[in-house]
Parts: C-alpha cells; sequence; structure tokens
C-alpha cells in the first residue's frame, strides 16, 4: 500500500441504518417524482414443469424406461419415438 | 451514480472512481444495478487488484447489499441504470455522496435536475442531509463551451456542488470498457492504441478522484 493507501485507511464508515418506515418513505418520495418501481414482473400462469421422462402412467415400469433410454439414444423425445412406433405398427414401416 | 438520462457518464464515472480508489489502496466494491450491465462486461474483461464487482443488483436487495459491502477503508459505489427507478431512490438513500453526472447540454441538465430534485426531497423526507454533487462529463479539452459556462453559473446559483475538474471527452475512457482493467494499465499494454492521450486521461481521472475523495472522508 503506498502513502495514499494510508489516507484511505481513515476513511471511516458511516451508519447506514434505514427503518422499513423510512424505506417506504423514500419510495413514496421517489414514485411522486416519476421513479417508479421497474422491476420486472414474473411471467403469469403455470411454471413449465421440468422434463420428468415419465410415459403414460398405464405402461409397465420396464416398458416406460426402455422407450425412454431408446428416445434418449436417438436424440427424440417419447412422442416421437411412439410416432415412430406407431407408423411401424400401423403402416409396417416408419417414415 | 444517479442520473435518470442514459449516456451521461454514470458508468464511465464508476469506473474511473473505482479503479482510481483501488489504486489508492481502497477496497472496492462496485454494485451493477444498470441491466444494460457496462461495468459487468468491462470487469469480464479484466478486474483490477482490490475491486469486487456485484452484478444484477436488485431494488429489494439494494439496502443490504450495500450495508454488507460498506465499512472502514472500504467504497461502494453504485452504478445505476440511467431511467427513473425506484432503486434510484433507495440508493440515494443509503448514499454518502450522490454524484450526478452531466453532459454539458440542455437536454442532460434538464432531466440531471430530476435527479437533484429528488434528493434534496429525500433529504426533507429523512431529515438528514444527503451530500451530493454534478459533475460535468464529456467536456472539451479545448475551450469551455457556452452551453458548459451556462450551465456551471446556474448550477453555482443554486448552490449545487460542482466537482472540479470535469471529466474531458476521452477515447482513452471510452476504451476502458473495451479492455478492462484500469488506465494505467492501458498506458503500460503497448498493443492498446486509443488514438487519444492516456497519459492526460490519467491525470484527469486521479483529479476527479481526488475531488471526490475530499468531499467523503
Amino acid at each position: 500500500m503506498n502513502a495514499s493507501g494510508d489516507r484511505l485507511r481513515g476513511l471511516k464508515a458511516r451508519p447506514k441504518n434505514i427503518s422499513t418506515e423510512e424505506l417506504r418513505k423514500v419510495d413514496r418520495v421517489g414514485e411522486d417524482r416519476g421513479f417508479s418501481d421497474r422491476t420486472p414482473r414474473r411471467k403469469p400462469g403455470r411454471k413449465v414443469s421440468p422434463r420428468t421422462y415419465q410415459l403414460h402412467p398405464k405402461v409397465l415400469p420396464d416398458t416406460g424406461e426402455a422407450i425412454a433410454a431408446e428416445a434418449e439414444r436417438l436424440g427424440l423425445t417419447q412422442g416421437q419415438l411412439i410416432e415412430r412406433m406407431w407408423q411401424t405398427y400401423r403402416y409396417g414401416t416408419a417414415s | 451514480m444517479a442520473s435518470p438520462k442514459g449516456g451521461a457518464g454514470k458508468s464511465t464515472c464508476a469506473v474511473l472512481l473505482a479503479t482510481g480508489f483501488a489504486r489508492m489502496g481502497a477496497s472496492v466494491t462496485v454494485l451493477d444495478c444498470d441491466p444494460n450491465k457496462s461495468l459487468t462486461r468491462w470487469a469480464s474483461r479484466g478486474l483490477p487488484e482490490g475491486i469486487a464487482l456485484l452484478s444484477d443488483v436488485q431494488r429489494s436487495e439494494l439496502v443490504t447489499v450495500i450495508r454488507e459491502a460498506d465499512g472502514d477503508g472500504r467504497i461502494v459505489i453504485v452504478d445505476l441504470e440511467g431511467i427513473a427507478s425506484q432503486i434510484v431512490s433507495r440508493a440515494i438513500s443509503q448514499a454518502d455522496l450522490v454524484i450526478v453526472p452531466m453532459q454539458p447540454t440542455a437536454l442532460d441538465a434538464e432531466v440531471g435536475s430530476e435527479a437533484l430534485g429528488l434528493v434534496q426531497e429525500e433529504e426533507e423526507a429523512l431529515g438528514k442531509e444527503i451530500p451530493h454533487a454534478v459533475v460535468l462529463t464529456k467536456t472539451s479539452a479545448a475551450v469551455k463551451s457556452r452551453v458548459q459556462r451556462e450551465l456551471e453559473a446556474q448550477l453555482m446559483a443554486a448552490g449545487i456542488d460542482l466537482i472540479e475538474p470535469s471529466l474531458v471527452l476521452r477515447a482513452a475512457f471510452a476504451e476502458l470498457f473495451a479492455h478492462g482493467g484500469d488506465l494505467e494499465a492501458m498506458m503500460d499494454d503497448p498493443n492498446i492504441a486509443t488514438g487519444g492521450r492516456v497519459d492526460r486521461a490519467i491525470v484527469n481521472a486521479r483529479e476527479f478522484t481526488e475531488a471526490v475523495y475530499e468531499r467523503i472522508r
């Protein structure tokens, strides 16, 4: 630290206590001058559910896990894999 | 740094003070409350020793964050968005010195005076003095314009503390955001060409930092 650093060692912090009521006053004063709360609001509605890779609950667990693993291996969603399976079942070939 | 006008020089002042005080040996915390994240971008390109940067500080946490960062021998610099928002009024309530940067133009003076008015009303509401000062930014190195002379006269007539020196329009100040670090590091790096006088920018920034130090010590 240089000589300037020694000067700054004498810099004393001033109390920064502010009560909730004082903070409300500050907010009110600001709002009256157009300094309003511009914090972005959360989007309304239900949050997107995280992917669980679960199939319909009536699919046997082993079958569900096998389908999930195959879809992941192919880089598809399970829905896309099931569409392929349907094509094969219905028309004898995947498109 | 408070002004509801964008481009007044808040982020430049914040960087010059942060780097200046860090060079003087202070422990500096910079709060980037501007969604444009100018200071976060500057820091991502090289943060000088002695400076910590907290990005994306929100209105609800500002008072707590300032209180936690503050302390003896420490400097907390809050860079605010150039917009009239509640985070500005909250930051002002916590300030040991509110700096209102203004370019010497009629528009900057008009919009900047909103921040000065807010400070004065907060002083009345809280029953305490909130030190505040104006610094003129992007001024001409060669001549003082008529508008600047008139603005200085108006501010002084209104009893507003005017920080001297003003911050001159220097390429090096703008280049800091492209390269990170501080002016001294820029001066020492032969790969950085600013097209301007870095040595003069350093003198200007040091004198500005000294002038601010005199107001907070």
